[in-house]
């Protein structure tokens, strides 16, 4: 690229990976662009986005406290800003890659894509942590776990600048030992099991690897995902036969949530459920899956 | 409108929807699936392999089955709301920070329970004004006392102790609670739960006091049949209560209460539990009380206060009924108000004279639901009975009218039981005569003898208190009751308003229209003098007052006097219409002497002092007096004379 600073790759990678960390990140890796490329459908390919796109960094931040995971009130769970701050860490990542390379590089937005409707991303931010070998998918609708880790939160940095990418995981710590223990008695693994609307179901073969994973996506977005509650209660108002009709629809105290949360932004009910991530020792057990763990980790030289 | 473009515009129709929506809804990522782990393991083959079980992006699909992509784009997006029909979503506010795994236990929202309609509009009857509701709150008048939490605090505190007394039979308020929540749960189990009024036609036996309960604890609606009642009354108030069900004897003295219910075919009454010998058709009290899913068990929700709990009827028993709501805030709150009133005590025995059926005879359960007293059950009343029950029993409080001391007294019953350990008479349901009251005093000299004036609507309204002595209690029915209020009307009138005032009749507006003021106190409908102690002297109806001619003036002196002649046992005077004066009196009565005439009982008026103007024109001899179950007379049933 004119006038791009001549770099060295790995150094270069190693830098970029390290600002992640240094910034937050849990994990951070480089995902292969020839693998992302051929798998992606088309459209959704990380060329779609930046046709000249060489490398696709992807990272991945904490997800629930140990205490959040624990306590009683489930809510916890699934309170809190985690994707943004990964969103801040890749966007800040952009900054520094363009500012240290003169090389071109992208925040990767994790939106919808406007042309191809509802629930459809731009690009599966899923498929980049996994290649890049910082997830693996799990029996709970493929949520991506780490060994360490345990459950987080992803975000990519697409660039022009040229790095050795990583290959995925070795090895995919779901389903883990007590799960396969679980599954042998009664058939189902605690994520298929407390799963609240039963959208999860699969197999775990004699050697204690996932057979098959089942997902019934549209039964889990239309508990944890309520963003057709919010048409679905429009039309009751409209189709109401009086002003009590209308005004129970609009604000009796369910409803009335969904608009709070939704004026507030907490994001808190919208977009969360997270049962499968509360029971599954992976995301919550992990070595390093909370800052408790981390924190001890750390002291005891581990690195973290 | 997909990418901003319509139907029209897109070339989707409602056929093309009906027709692939399915389709391309389980082609979607909607459903997905994975075999093994391709992705990771960067196994291309595998990927290329199972694509479509993974879920196909609107392209694939559209070109596999033959439609534009964004026409899949819009019939997937239409069917995932077509879909929307399982309020998966409610779930997830159904766990929101509650415990973990709660789900375990979901229930869909559809098939939880719903209040029925009738249910819904007896609650929506319990309107209060939302000033004095918060008033009664803030002084500590209302709270969330329930006869269930009642119970199942002195169930858990002091379960040996005794809870009801009948004969020899003692009930613990263990094995009360015991019983309660199994016959809830019998109740339960016929399809009856909250909100429902189930009506109860039973004598003062220990069945009542547990299906009163066990009606509460369901959260239901308890309605009263009166023992005299029979099927035109039947017919009235069950259908006017919307009763779904009706508990009551088999056989009620000759009447056969259980089948007469289901002669009537009443479309809301569901079930008739008869207590007694076997009948078609009804289901046996016995069985529910013995069942084993007990409410406790069937994790039946708790009622609170605010839930109606007693409709009680006032009047018009066979047309234009007044039905009486009330919640626990107003009867539980004056229940427990009245006992520091009443100086009554957990170790006290109550009975109560009067029938259950009749709020009086509930005010003594009421009171000893909150301080964990015994009571002591007489299943009907008759002089000897209630003497012989007072004696044996130990009652120490007594709840009774006018006519069922003045029958005691009548026949020297006082001094042929032991009725020492009463230390509490309180009178109530019709008026005290003064002598009677002094003259039980004299008989009882150990019990304070109480008056207490009250209503279905009011429950406790006025009362004397211990220590009034009997100058005042003999003469006055005291001062309002804790969180009640009394002021006497321009017309001579007693109004009332307090946390125990019921919110109005339910489903009567032209009942309500006239029974409160403008500024919400509740017209008695009785005549009241105060004196300068505050207390409050009943003197008459205000319905009573006949007007002569213009003169106006209330019979009940008249009355009293009457009643102390040795030929009177009973009088009554009202107006009977008269062309000439608009009313002249006319005087009901029973007499003791066949030969008393109306010459007679003018004189000995006229020598008490009564003025001429108020002397009664007509007498009608009757064998016994139309009387309400606390043995008042009901003058709007005595048979005029048509005089020419």
């Amino acid at each position: 690229m004119a006038g791009a600073t001549k770099y060295d790759a790995e150094e270069a990678k190693q830098a970029i990976l390290d600002y992640c960390l240094r910034k937050g990140a849990l994990a951070a890796g480089v995902a292969d662009l020839g693998t992302l490329e051929r798998i992606a459908p088309p459209g959704h390919r990380p060329s779609d986005i930046m046709p000249k796109v060489k490398s696709v960094i992807s990272l991945g931040v904490g997800g629930q406290t140990q205490g959040a995971w624990a306590v009683p009130a489930k809510a916890m769970g699934y309170f809190g800003s985690t994707e943004t701050r990964a969103y801040t860490i890749s966007y800040g990542a952009a900054f520094f890659i363009e500012g240290k390379y003169q090389t071109p590089a992208i925040y990767c937005p994790p939106d919808m894509d406007n042309e191809k409707g509802p629930r459809v991303p731009l690009q599966s931010l899923k498929l980049h942590a996994e290649v890049a070998g910082i997830g693996a998918r799990s029996l709970a609708g493929d949520i991506l776990l780490h060994p360490e880790f345990g459950y987080m939160y992803f975000a990519s940095v697409f660039t022009e600048l040229e790095l050795p990418p990583d290959q995925p995981m070795a090895q995919n710590p779901c389903p883990a030992p007590s799960c396969t223990s679980m599954y042998r008695q009664t058939g189902r693994t605690p994520c298929q099991k407390f799963c609240p609307v039963q959208c999860l179901s699969g197999t775990i073969d004699e050697a204690g690897k996932q057979a098959e994973m089942h997902y019934d996506m549209a039964a889990c977005a239309e508990m944890s995902q309520q963003y057709e509650a919010v048409p679905d209660l429009l039309e009751k108002a409209m189709a109401a036969e009086d002003a009590q009709g209308r005004e129970e629809a609009l604000f009796d105290p369910d409803n009335k949530m969904l608009w709070y949360k939704m004026s507030v932004g907490s994001g808190g009910l919208l977009a969360q459920c997270f049962e499968c991530m509360r029971v599954c020792p992976i995301a919550t057990k992990s070595p390093l899956a909370d800052p408790i763990r981390r924190s001890k980790a750390k002291a005891a030289g581990m690195g973290a | 409108m997909a990418q901003g473009l319509n139907r029209r515009q897109i070339g989707v129709t409602d056929a093309m929807i009906d027709s692939y929506g399915e389709l391309i809804f389980g082609m979607s990522h909607n459903m997905q699936s994975r075999r093994g782990d391709p992705v990771r393991e960067l196994d291309f083959d595998a990927i290329e392999a199972s694509r479509d079980e993974r879920g196909m992006s609107d392209g694939e699909i559209a070109e596999q089955i033959g439609l534009s992509e964004i026409q899949v784009m819009y019939i997937r997006t239409m069917m995932e709301r077509r879909r929307f029909h399982t309020n998966h979503f409610q779930r997830l506010l159904d766990l929101g920070g509650g415990r973990r795994f709660r789900e375990e236990r979901f229930m869909p929202h559809e098939e939880r329970f719903q209040y029925h309609d009738d249910a819904l509009a007896l609650r929506d009857a319990m309107r209060f004004d939302p000033e004095r509701a918060r008033h009664y709150s803030d002084q500590g008048w209302w709270n969330n006392d329930t006869l269930a939490s009642l119970l199942a605090r002195h169930a858990a505190e002091r379960g040996t102790a005794p809870a009801i007394i009948q004969g020899e039979t003692v009930i613990s308020y263990a094995d009360l609670w015991d019983r309660v929540d199994r016959l809830a749960g019998g109740l339960h189990g016929l399809g009856l739960g909250r909100g429902d009024v189930i009506a109860v036609q039973l004598p003062n036996v220990a069945e009542y006091v547990i299906s009163y309960l066990a009606i509460a604890r369901l959260g239901g609606v308890m309605t009263t049949l009166y023992m005299p009642h029979r099927e035109r009354e039947f017919e009235t108030l069950l259908s006017h209560s919307r009763a779904r069900a009706l508990i009551c004897l088999t056989d009620a003295g000759g009447f056969a209460a259980a089948q007469a219910a289901l002669n009537l075919s009443l479309p809301k009454l569901q079930k008739v539990i008869a207590i007694g010998d076997a009948v078609a058709g009804t289901v046996s009290f016995a069985d529910l009380a013995n069942g084993t899913a007990s409410a406790d068990k069937l994790d039946l929700p708790l009622p609170v206060a605010a839930d109606p709990m007693l409709l009680l009827y006032t009047s018009g028993t066979t047309a234009s009924p007044k039905a009486v709501p009330h919640n626990s805030h107003t009867m539980l709150g004056n229940g427990r108000l009245g006992v520091g009133a009443h100086q009554l005590g957990p170790d006290d025995v109550i009975i109560s004279a009067p029938p259950f059926g009749h709020l009086f005879g509930l005010y003594a359960l009421h009171m000893s639901m909150h301080n964990g007293a015994a009571n002591l059950l007489l299943p009907s009343f008759t002089p000897p009975d209630l003497a012989a029950t007072i004696h044996a029993g130990r009652a120490t409080a007594l709840l009774a009218a006018p006519a069922h001391i003045a029958a005691c007294l009548g026949m020297g019953l006082f001094d042929k039981h032991d009725c020492s350990a009463l230390k509490i008479a309180i009178l109530s349901g019709s008026a005290v005569p003064e002598e009677m009251a002094r003259a039980a005093s004299a008989k009882l000299p150990n019990c304070e003898i109480t008056q207490l004036w009250g209503m279905t609507e009011t429950q406790g309204g006025l009362y004397c208190r211990p220590g009034d002595g009997i100058e005042i209690s003999a003469t006055s029915a005291g001062r309002p009751a804790p969180g009640a209020e009394a002021r006497i009307g321009e017309d001579g009138e007693l109004q009332v308003r307090g946390s125990m005032l019921f919110p109005g009749y339910f489903d009567n507006p032209d009942a309500n229209a006239a029974a409160f003021t403008d500024d919400g106190w509740f017209r008695s409908g009785d005549l009241a003098a105060q004196d300068g102690n505050g207390n409050f002297a009943i003197t008459g109806r205000i319905k009573d007052i006949i007007n002569r001619g213009g003169v106006k003036y209330n019979p009940r002196e008249i009355e009293d006097l009457l009643d102390s002649h040795p030929a009177i046992a009973q009088s009554a005077i009202v107006p009977l219409p008269d062309e000439v004066l608009g009313e002249r009196a006319c005087c009901f009565a029973v007499a003791t002497d066949p030969e008393i005439d109306l010459d007679i009982l003018c004189d000995y008026l006229l020598s008490h002092g009564i003025a001429k103007t108020k002397l009664p024109e007509h007498l009608v001899l009757l064998d016994e007096m139309p009387l309400t179950p606390t043995r008042k007379i009901i003058k709007g049933r005595l048979p005029l004379p048509k005089i020419s």
